[in-house]
C-alpha cells in the first residue's frame, strides 16, 4: 500500500504543478491519477492470500458462496476474482462478532445441507447448493414484508426515543437468512468496490478535469426518454 | 488575543486580526491538520484492504466514521471521553469536530448569503426574534466573504430568497438535473445554479477545482474552502500566529471588572491545566461548546456564567429541519454512462420560492432543496437495494448495470422557529474525561417544523413524478413516521448564544461583542437569532469578519 500511497501523492502532486505552473487552464493527464489504481488492483490479485481467521474448510466454502452470490458472466469476473473472500476473512480476522457470524453461519450452512442431503454445503450439487439459497431468500422476502409493519413501527418508536427493538425472523431458516443477509452484504460490496465491479457498472470518474463538461448524447438520450422536449 | 476554536468563525478571526497586524494564540480542542496525511481524495475503494467498511467493518455496524471512511471528519456524534446528555422526553445528537479547521473539513460548502427579510422575520410574520442587523450593514461583509472564500453562483434578480452576490463561475448541470429543472419549471419551483465554496477560477494561491466531486475528504488543493487551509495556514506563515492544538477550553476568566483575561484549557497530551492570558477573548468553539464556556465560568461577578446576565446563553437553540426523499428515474435508465463527479454537490439547487405566499401555506419560512443523484464512486453499500431484490446471482449485476445512476435524490433544509422547549444548559452531575462539566441538552420540534417537512415530501414527490419516476425507498407511511431529521443531525445547530439590541435578552451586540464583557467576542453559530434555510457557514464568515474588525478598531481606540 505505501507504493501506492505516495503514487497517489505523486499524481496530486503533478495536479497541483501542472495547474500553477501553467497558470492558464489546460486539460491534465487523467492517467496521472488512474495509474495509482491499477497498481493498487495488480497488489491485490497478485500473491498467494494466507486466511488470517477462516480455515481451510470456511474458507473453500466461502469461496464457493461467493461465486454463487455474483457469478462470473460474459462481462465481468465473480466475487472470487473481486476479492470476497479475502474481504471478508480480513474483516472478521480483526472483529470477532463478525467472526462469529461467519464461521458459525458456515457451519450453519453445512448442518442444513447435511439435513437435506446428507452432504454439508460443498459436496452438494449445484442445484442443491442454489436450493438452498432459494429457501433462504424465499423465507427473507417473507420476513422483509412481515417486517415491513413492524419496522414502520420501530422507527416511530425510536424517533420517540426507545431502542432494542428488532425484527426477528420467524421460520427455522432464520439463522441461514441471517447469516445470508451477511454474507451476501460483503459479498457484494467487496465485488462493486473491486476494480472489476467499478469497471463492470462502469463508473467514470475520479479524474482531473479543467473544464466539466457533460455530454450531449446522454442530455439527448434522457430528455427523448422524459416527458420533457429537448433543452 | 486568544482565539478558541478553528472552524470558519475563528480561522477568520485570526486571519483577519493578523491581518490587522495583532498577535493571536489559537486554541484547537484536536489536533493539527496535515492534509497530506488526513485527507484521503483520490482513494478508490480498493487502495485500502477493507474498501472503505473500515478495520473489523466498523461501518456495518454503524461504528464507522460519521460520513464514511474516506471523509476527512474528525469526530462525530459521540466522542470518546466527551460525553453529553439529553433530557429524558427529548432527542438531540450534538456533533463536535475535534481537528483544526473543524467541520469545514468536511462540510458541504453550501454558501448562501441570508435574505435582506431574514434579519427581520419577527417584524414580518410575528414569530421568533429580529436581529439587530439589518441586510444592508452585512452585506458588504457577505460580499467580502465571498470575494474570499471563493463561491460559485449566478445573480436573479427576481429571487428575494437567493440575493445577488459576488460569484465565480458555476460549472454545468449534469444531466439529472437538467431534468428536474424542468420538473421545478413545470411546478414553478425556481432551481438555479448552486453556490458553493469552491473555487473554479484561480483565485489568491489557489487552484481551480480539478472536478473530482470529493470536497468531503478535504481537498488537497484547497479549491474546496477549509478554515484550516485558507485562513489558518497563511496566518501562520504571517509569523503572529501561534497554534495550541489539543487545547480543551474550559472557561474564560475574568478580572473582576468586567474584563476577560484569557483562558483556562486542558492540554489534551498531558492532561494539566494551563492558563492563555490575553488582552480580548473571541471563543469560536461552536454554538453548544461556546455556550457551555460560558456557563462553565461562574464568577462572583457573573454568577450565571460570564456575559450572560441575560440569562439567554444556551437558550434559543436551533437545528435546521431535514427531510429527504429519493426517486427513480427511468429516463436516465441506460443513458451513456459520463462523468458525474462534478464539484462534488449538486450543480443546481432550489432556493425557497414562497416568500410571499405565506397566506397558502400552514407553516412559517421557508427551505431550499437540495439534490443528489449521478453515476457516484462505488462503496461499501452503493449496490445492496440491487443485492437484495435480486436475492442473489446474476441478476445482481443485471440490476446495478440497469439502475446505476437512475436514482436521484432531494433534501430538503429548512427553518425552524426558535422555541422555548430547546436549549442546553451545563449538567451538574456530568464531567468529561478533561474534568469539565457537560451539557444537557432539551430539544423539541413544533408543528411548524412538522408541517414544513410535510411540503417538502409532498413537493419532492412532486418533482419526481413530473419526470416520470417514482418514489422510492420509504412508503408513505413510513415517510410520516420518520417524518423529519433527528435533531442535531444536519449538523446547523446555532443560536445558544445570541445577539440583539437589548442586554436584557441577548448575550451579544450586533459587532458580536459581549455586552457586559467589551473584550469578548463570540463569532460562532451561537451569535445566530434565527436559523434561516441558508447553511450557516458563509454567515459565520461574514460577521467573525466584521467582528474581527471591529475588535482591531476598539483596540486601535484603546477601548479594548
Amino acid at each position: 500500500m505505501s507504493n501506492s500511497t505516495s503514487t497517489r501523492r505523486d499524481a496530486l502532486r503533478q495536479i497541483a504543478l501542472g495547474l500553477t505552473a501553467a497558470g492558464a487552464m489546460r486539460e491534465l493527464d487523467a492517467q496521472a491519477a488512474q495509474h495509482v489504481h491499477s497498481a493498487a488492483a495488480a497488489e491485490t490479485k497478485g500473491g498467494k492470500y494466507t486466511p488470517k481467521l477462516l480455515n481451510a474448510h470456511e474458507w473453500a466454502t466461502i469461496t464457493k458462496l461467493s461465486e454463487i452470490v455474483v457469478p462470473a458472466d460474459e462481462r465481468s469476473g465473480s466475487a472470487v476474482d473481486a476479492g470476497a473472500p479475502q474481504f471478508i476473512d480480513l474483516l472478521c480476522s480483526q472483529n470477532e462478532e463478525l467472526a462469529v457470524i461467519f464461521t458459525g453461519g458456515l457451519s450453519w450452512f453445512d448442518a442444513e445441507m447435511r439435513k437435506r442431503t446428507g452432504n454439508e454445503f460443498l459436496s452438494a450439487s449445484a442445484s442443491e447448493q442454489t436450493g438452498l439459497l432459494d429457501d433462504i431468500v424465499a423465507a427473507e422476502r417473507a420476513v422483509r414484508e412481515q417486517g415491513a409493519e413492524q419496522a414502520l413501527f420501530a422507527r416511530a418508536e425510536q424517533y420517540r426515543g426507545f431502542s432494542g427493538y428488532t425484527v426477528k425472523p420467524g421460520s427455522d431458516l432464520a439463522p441461514g437468512v441471517r447469516f445470508f443477509d451477511w454474507a451476501r452484504r460483503l459479498i457484494v460490496d467487496a465485488y462493486f468496490t473491486s476494480p472489476i465491479g467499478v469497471k463492470d457498472v462502469n463508473y467514470i470518474g475520479n479524474l482531473t478535469l479543467s473544464k466539466y463538461e457533460v455530454p450531449k448524447e446522454a442530455i439527448d438520450y434522457a430528455f427523448n426518454r422524459s416527458p420533457f422536449k429537448i433543452v | 488575543m486568544v482565539v478558541v476554536g478553528s472552524g470558519a468563525g475563528g480561522g477568520t478571526t485570526v486571519r483577519v486580526l493578523t491581518e490587522h497586524g495583532i498577535k493571536c494564540a489559537l486554541l484547537e480542542a484536536g489536533p493539527m491538520l496535515v492534509p497530506g496525511k488526513e485527507f484521503k481524495e483520490h482513494q478508490m475503494p480498493y487502495d485500502v484492504p477493507h474498501r472503505g467498511a473500515e478495520d473489523g467493518g466498523a461501518a456495518y455496524f454503524g461504528k464507522g466514521k460519521p460520513f464514511g471512511y474516506f471523509s476527512t471528519t474528525s469526530g462525530g456524534w459521540e466522542l470518546d471521553g466527551e460525553p453529553y446528555t439529553v433530557a429524558q422526553g427529548s432527542e438531540f445528537r450534538w456533533f463536535r469536530s475535534r481537528i483544526l479547521g473543524g467541520r469545514t473539513n468536511h462540510y458541504g460548502r453550501m454558501s448562501f448569503r441570508f435574505s435582506p427579510y431574514d434579519f427581520q422575520p419577527y417584524t414580518k410574520d410575528g414569530l421568533g426574534y429580529d436581529w439587530p442587523v439589518t441586510y444592508d450593514e452585512i452585506s458588504p461583509y457577505y460580499d467580502k466573504a465571498e470575494r474570499f472564500v471563493g463561491v460559485t453562483g449566478e445573480n436573479h434578480n427576481d429571487l428575494p430568497s437567493a440575493p445577488n452576490g459576488q460569484f465565480l463561475r458555476p460549472p454545468a448541470p449534469k444531466v439529472h438535473e437538467m431534468l428536474i429543472k424542468k420538473s421545478c419549471d413545470k411546478l414553478g419551483i425556481y432551481c438555479i445554479p448552486n453556490r458553493r465554496a469552491i473555487v473554479t477560477e484561480p483565485m489568491k494561491g489557489r487552484i481551480p477545482c480539478h472536478y473530482c466531486g470529493q470536497c468531503g475528504r478535504g481537498c488537497q488543493t484547497a479549491s474546496a474552502y477549509s478554515s484550516a487551509q485558507v485562513e489558518v495556514f497563511p496566518a501562520l506563515r504571517s509569523g503572529k500566529l501561534k497554534v495550541f492544538d489539543n487545547a480543551m477550553v474550559r472557561e474564560v476568566l475574568t478580572d473582576g471588572n468586567g474584563k476577560a483575561t484569557g483562558v483556562v484549557y486542558i492540554d489534551k497530551a498531558t492532561r494539566r491545566e494551563k492558563v492563555i492570558r490575553a488582552r480580548a477573548v473571541v471563543l469560536a468553539a461552536s454554538a453548544c461548546e461556546s455556550a457551555r464556556i460560558l456557563l462553565n465560568s461562574k464568577t462572583k461577578d457573573f454568577p450565571s456564567g460570564v456575559a450572560n446576565g441575560s440569562g439567554v446563553v444556551g437558550r434559543f437553540l436551533m437545528d435546521t429541519v431535514g427531510f429527504g426523499l429519493s426517486g427513480y428515474v427511468p429516463a436516465l435508465e441506460g443513458m451513456p454512462h459520463y462523468n458525474t463527479d462534478g464539484f462534488g454537490g449538486a450543480h443546481l439547487y432550489m432556493p425557497w420560492w414562497m416568500w410571499d405566499k405565506h397566506n397558502k401555506l400552514d407553516f412559517p419560512r421557508g427551505y431550499h432543496i437540495e439534490i443528489g443523484g449521478g453515476y457516484g464512486m462505488p462503496g461499501i453499500g452503493s449496490f445492496q437495494g440491487a443485492a437484495r431484490r435480486a436475492g442473489y446471482g446474476k441478476g445482481i449485476k443485471d440490476i446495478a448495470r440497469k439502475e446505476y445512476g437512475a436514482s436521484i435524490g432531494f433534501a430538503g433544509r429548512g427553518e425552524m422557529i426558535p422555541n422555548i422547549h430547546s436549549y442546553c444548559e451545563i449538567d451538574r452531575n456530568v464531567v468529561d474525561r478533561w474534568g469539565i462539566p457537560v451539557l444537557k441538552f432539551h430539544f423539541k420540534w413544533s408543528d411548524y417544523e412538522w408541517k414544513q417537512a410535510r411540503h417538502m415530501e409532498k413537493t419532492f414527490a412532486d418533482i419526481i413524478t413530473t419526470m416520470g419516476g417514482r418514489v422510492t425507498g420509504l412508503s408513505a407511511a413510513q415517510r410520516e413516521a420518520d417524518g423529519i431529521s433527528t435533531p442535531g443531525t444536519i449538523i446547523h445547530e446555532v443560536g445558544t448564544v445570541r445577539m440583539g439590541k437589548d442586554k436584557r435578552d441577548s448575550a451579544l451586540n450586533k459587532y458580536c461583542q459581549a455586552h457586559e464583557v467589551k473584550n469578548l467576542y463570540v463569532v460562532d453559530g451561537g451569535f445566530f437569532v434565527s436559523n434561516p434555510d441558508k447553511n450557516p457557514t458563509l454567515t459565520i464568515n461574514a460577521f467573525a469578519w466584521r467582528a474581527a474588525d471591529h475588535l482591531a478598531e476598539e483596540m486601535r481606540k484603546g477601548n479594548v
